[in-house]
């Protein structure tokens, strides 16, 4: 039954948002979905290009460039984390929601 | 993502402080050395530096490369010792043109600089990760 309510509320902001915002247009309904899969897509090409570096810092490379990977793999990742709580956060702001 | 350009700018700085401390090096370990090539005394050597481009157009954000190596071309130090296998006919012996405490003053100012760069790093990643702390209650 709340099931159904929460359904009917989430079209009626998702159309609302598809009439009134102006990025509705360029951006499908799935616009959230896709930034954050490409956002997940770089950040898994950060991850690789450290392995990179380490594997290349085993066979001679400069360690240099394999503790800057390391650095901005990092960074990249505390970013995730961090869009992960924000968005977990949101979630249980609106399951808190009284319906 | 354009965040990570500093993270080149610092990444090619540190290599061309590096490199630096390289040819350092290796101008104090040859400060005795009389065979080099071309049969002459080693000769001291130095670098130049020149701006790498991260993303072209970008002027506000430009790394370092070494440009190249280039020979120090002041004359040798001369001492006077005949029993020296190099000495010449009058007994004088060309000694390279390597100054301990210049290249020691050098090393110094290569640390700082490397050390700088990652002060200017730590800062950098500091930044980011307050700008994370942004609207969390």
């Amino acid at each position: 039954m709340s099931e159904l309510k929460i359904n009917a509320v989430n079209s009626t902001i998702t159309s609302q948002n598809l009439h009134s915002a102006d990025f509705a247009k360029s951006h499908s309904q799935d616009g959230f979905e896709v930034v954050l899969k490409e956002a997940m897509a770089k950040l898994v090409e950060i991850q690789s290009d450290t392995n990179n570096a380490i594997q290349e810092l085993a066979n001679g490379g400069d360690i240099t460039q394999a503790v800057i990977a390391l650095q901005k793999a990092e960074m990249a990742f505390q970013f995730m984390i961090e869009v992960r709580n924000r968005l977990i956060s949101a979630y249980e702001e609106i399951q808190r929601m009284q319906v | 993502m354009k965040l990570f350009g500093v993270l080149q700018v610092v990444g090619s700085s540190l290599q061309a402080q590096r490199q630096r401390m390289n040819i350092i090096v290796s101008n104090m370990a040859n400060v005795h050395t009389t065979r080099a090539e071309d049969g002459e005394p080693y000769r001291r050597k130095d670098l130049i530096f020149e701006v790498e481009e991260i993303n072209p157009g970008d002027e506000s954000l430009q790394g370092v490369r070494v440009a190249e190596v280039v020979k120090d071309n002041s004359p040798f130090k001369v001492i006077y010792d005949p029993s020296h296998p190099d000495a010449d006919q009058n007994g004088y012996v060309k000694l390279p043109n390597v100054e301990v405490l210049e290249e020691m003053v050098n090393m110094l100012m290569t640390f700082r600089a490397y050390e700088a760069s990652i002060t200017s790093f730590n800062t950098t990643k500091n930044m980011f990760m307050k700008l994370l702390e942004l609207g969390r209650s």
